[in-house]
């Protein structure tokens, strides 16, 4: 417990050094010791996919991963991806389709998208699918998440060209 | 009086207002609250699920660094009362639990010591080194064991584990039984599964020495009944606790109950002096969070020969585990009195028991009782239809109340909610308009060119009403600016049913000014001091009247500021666009923000009656519940090799009276029928022999993921209630109630050509299948 190690990391363009414990996790750290909280805990056990945050472009659970292993890293979470008045094309899309309802997955929902177009321009439904798989909501019963996710990678292709 | 301007927003597809802070990761959830000095606790659960407390010790856990306080019940005794069971009528036995288990633990989960420490994780770690030494007693888990003669009993005091018993009867069982052509008999079970939010339940405490004053945040969907039950529970005046609901992610009615966490953390910030956090884990949750629907049921049905009930008899048995919480006799008062549906059925028995055994507590979810009674009502109507030879949909039709015969006094009552006297509806017109959608003249012939390749299909059927837009009153305020500016504040707790946007709306309707001039606040107890909360499918409806009656009487006054402004009779004034006119004269008006700016304390001479500013407080008490109905029908295909059932068409034609927003009504019948589809298919609480749960993690406890979930057809009805002066009933749970009944329904078809003969819900994994298809191969 009283082990502490030297964390440098880039969240989201801004670079933090914290001394931390081993055990601290890369979810606990974001939220806590640096307070982005919009990186939420679902489950602590690596499936609701709630705390997906980028970590050098992948989408990744920051529930399964300690601070200390994410040392030199960027992480982009969710408080990067676009302002309330100025939304990426997949927070976009979950608007217009409500796609979202309490809005504790959707945080997840809208990284584990962007990380997914930001490296494949046109993903196949069945690459969107994959993705989503990964992402429980208990509201929307998916079917407007389907629907925004396609949208979503049709404005994304359109923008590219 | 002025003509009703064309609503602009109700009824218009309005995109959420609530979104942006939730798309981009700005909202504030319980476990996002940072206080200065805050102790973290976590709770030292019981490892077995029935013993005796023979010593606790907390000598290892004090010493680890960072302990600051270990609590056992002793240390709480005389601090704390019971908490209490609201819908537990006189005659129940009150098996109420305590905070912390005294003397006894009867599930594993149940909070046995409090731990108190500097942090999150070392509060888990003295957590663990607690010793418990405990004295293992007789585990009870089935219904039929609790009440086999001789079960061990959980509550010695009562000698029976029979917390309760609610008999209703209306017309003549007997004699309609002795008349009937046919009588049915069967046995039905329901599993046991659960809410499940994503958003895990939570506390912060914090008290205020120098006030005196508790505030208490909650991931609840009850701010006001919380504070009632903290200051009951803690015997503070209520003026000393103030509550407040975060955005909350998610409850479905397993945050409509009062748990011993919300009141350690309170109890423990008073002792302390410092700001108390509890965030349950998700192990945590799964085990000792409510969980719902487990039930058993022995029906008789007497029918006559031309297919019509004419009577139901019927007794029924819950699980409701180890004790009697919050909201723990609704699920068997809902399925007692409304078992019948939309159908005639005039004579009618039904006696239900609340049965404790030792698991974790039962109460309400999504539904609350109507998803067991369209299961058990809608495959008893498969059965009669299928061994008389009877079309099910004909067979329906024939036995449904005409809307010529509403309203209808059902003869029967739910507890809480009152009598159930259907108002309005067109149940053949929505059993029609699915038949045609779900494509059922067409399907015969489909299933059987199906079958000829050894493919298995079916078709389900589940018609049903439902009890929502329940009182007693939902209040609010509404209060203009001098900008003309419109704040509303209302006693609704929302936590994702978009509320915000639908109470805009018919605001925004009522003084015709556009949507982005109003605000709606909710979820504090000290910004609006009554309220009840978001449960029952009946914020909309009944908060939305609220805010729409409050915003009327505001409007009224803005008529006579108006009026003493212009010099005229009120008579000779209109209200168009925000503002109050001089009929025939357009041009002589006074604006909501120039009505606002004359009714303060400093523009004088307004009389007395105006009183000061432009607020206006009301609320709504309807007359009586509103009833929504719907028809949902489902075709799935059965792989008899793998056991998986595949849905291939989802329709839930329903009508929940006026709508308000029809996204958001959509995406409340999506999110209920995925709930009910993940019950019917995946979830379940299973317990070993010993009472240890076995779904501990979402590795275990199946929720529904992306490719479970098919698209749904949707279409409404709107049949206004004449409860409600805007017409709207409720619509946050009918698709959790629906998919139970049409699923196994339409599983059951598929399956009929192997003579497999559904009794229980589920769930139907593919296990499940095909050990019901083996079973019926030679040799099985």
């Amino acid at each position: 417990m009283a082990e502490v190690h030297k964390l440098s990391i880039t969240v989201n363009g801004e670079k933090f050094e914290h001394w931390v414990p081993a055990r601290l996790l890369l979810s606990d750290f974001l939220r806590d010791t640096i307070g982005l909280t919009g990186t939420h805990l679902g489950c602590e056990q690596g499936v609701c996919g709630s705390c997906t945050v980028l970590l050098g472009g992948e989408a990744i659970r920051s529930c399964l991963m300690f601070a200390v292993q994410a040392d030199g890293a960027e992480v982009t979470t969710i408080e990067g991806l676009g302002e309330p008045s100025q939304p990426n094309a997949v927070q976009r899309a979950m608007h217009d389709a409500h796609a979202l309802q309490c809005g504790f997955c959707t945080a997840g929902i809208v990284v584990g998208l962007t990380g997914l177009l930001q490296n494949c321009a046109h993903p196949s439904s069945e690459e969107v699918l994959d993705t989503l798989g990964g992402h429980l909501c208990r509201c929307t019963g998916y079917v407007n998440i389907r629907k925004a996710a396609a949208a979503a990678v049709a404005s994304y292709a359109a923008e590219e060209e | 009086m002025a003509v009703q301007a064309r609503p602009k927003y109700v009824g218009g597809a309005v995109k959420r207002r609530e979104d942006p802070r939730l798309l981009s990761g700005r909202g504030r959830y319980v476990a996002d609250i940072q206080l200065p000095r805050m102790l973290h606790l976590a709770i030292v659960r019981s490892p077995m699920a029935h013993a005796t407390i023979s010593e606790i010790d907390a000598t290892e856990a004090l010493a680890e660094a960072g302990t600051v306080a270990v609590v056992t019940f002793k240390e709480i005794r005389d601090a704390v009362h019971p908490l209490p069971s609201i819908d537990l009528f006189p005659d129940s036995k009150p098996a109420l639990h305590t905070a912390l288990a005294d003397g006894k633990v009867r599930y594993v989960g149940e909070p046995v010591a409090a731990v108190l420490a500097t942090d999150a994780y070392a509060a888990e770690d003295a957590a663990e080194l607690v010793g418990l030494d405990l004295e293992p007693l007789p585990v009870v888990l089935s219904i039929d064991d609790a009440v086999a003669a001789g079960a061990p009993v959980l509550y010695e005091e009562f000698g029976t584990n029979v917390a309760n018993t609610i008999r209703q009867e209306t017309g003549d069982v007997a004699a309609a039984f002795s008349a009937a052509a046919h009588v049915f008999e069967e046995t039905f079970t329901i599993h046991r599964y659960g809410p499940v939010p994503m958003e895990t339940r939570g506390v912060v405490a914090e008290f205020n020495a120098t006030t005196g004053r508790l505030k208490v945040y909650s991931s609840t969907q009850f701010p006001h009944l919380l504070r009632a039950f903290i200051a009951g529970t803690l015997s503070l005046p209520e003026s000393k606790v103030q509550v407040i609901a975060p955005d909350v992610g998610g409850g479905f009615g397993a945050k409509c109950e009062f748990y011993p966490e919300e009141v350690l953390a309170p109890l423990l910030a008073m002792r302390t002096g410092r700001p108390v956090r509890w965030v349950e884990d998700r192990r945590e949750h799964l085990i000792s969070t409510t969980q719902a629907r487990e039930q058993k049921h022995k029906i008789k049905a007497a029918v006559d020969a031309d297919g019509t009930i004419t009577a139901v008899d019927v007794e029924s048995w819950t699980n409701n585990g180890s004790c009697m919480f919050t909201l723990a006799t609704t699920p068997a008062s809902i399925f007692s009195a409304m078992l019948r549906g939309p159908y005639r059925i005039p004579n009618y028995r039904s006696v239900s028991h609340s049965v404790l055994s030792n698991k974790t507590p039962l109460a309400v979810y999504r539904g609350a009782g109507h998803p067991q009674a369209a299961f058990v009502m809608e495959r008893t109507v498969d059965i009669i239809a299928g061994r008389l030879g009877i079309d099910r949909a004909e067979l329906r039709r024939r036995n449904m109340l005409t809307s010529d015969e509403l309203p209808s006094d059902r003869g029967t009552e739910i507890v809480l909610a009152g009598k159930v006297n259907y108002d309005s509806g067109d149940y053949p017109r929505c059993l029609s308009m699915a038949l045609d959608l779900i494509g059922y003249e067409a399907f015969p012939a489909r299933q059987r060119e199906a079958l000829r390749a050894g493919r298995y299909l079916g078709l389900g059927l589940c018609c049903f009403v439902e009890e929502t837009a329940i009182g007693p009153f939902e209040s609010a305020i509404v209060r203009v600016d001098g900008q003309g500016k419109v704040t509303v504040l209302t006693g609704c707790s929302p936590h994702g049913q978009g509320h915000v946007t639908a109470l805009s709306q018919l605001v925004a309707d009522e003084f015709e000014i556009p949507l982005g001039d109003i605000t709606v606040l909710y979820g504090d107890t000290d910004l609006i001091p009554d309220g009840f909360g978001t449960f029952a499918s009946r914020s909309a409806a009944i908060g939305g009247a609220a805010a729409r009656k409050a915003a009327a009487k505001v409007k009224a006054r803005a008529m006579q500021v108006a009026s003493h402004l212009l010099e005229v009779d009120p008579a000779d004034l209109e209200w168009a666009d925000g503002e109050a006119r001089v009929k025939g004269d357009p041009s002589a008006s006074v604006s909501l923000a120039a009505a606002a700016q004359a009714a303060t304390a400093m523009s004088a001479p307004l009389s007395e009656d105006f009183g000061f500013h432009l607020t206006g407080e009301d609320r709504f008490q309807p007359a009586g519940i509103a009833f929504s109905n719907a028809v949902h029908a489902v075709i799935t295909e059965v792989d008899i090799r793998t056991g998986k059932v595949d849905i291939q068409k989802y329709v839930v034609v329903h009508d929940c009276g006026t709508v308000v927003n029809p996204i958001i009504v959509e995406g409340q019948v999506h999110g209920g029928v995925a709930q009910g589809i993940g019950g019917t298919l995946l979830e379940e609480f299973p317990y070993a022999p010993d009472g240890q749960p076995l779904a501990t993690t979402f590795m275990d406890y199946l929720l529904p993921t992306v490719d479970d979930i098919p698209d749904i057809v949707i279409d409404h009805l709107e049949t206004p209630t004449p409860l409600n002066p805007y017409g709207m009933k409720g619509a946050g749970e009918g698709g959790a109630v629906g998919a139970p009944g049409c699923i196994v329904n339409a599983i059951a078809d598929a399956l009929g050509p192997l003579g497999v003969h559904l009794t229980d819900d589920g769930p139907y994994s593919p296990a499940k299948v095909l050990g019901l298809v083996r079973r019926t191969q030679p040799g099985g």
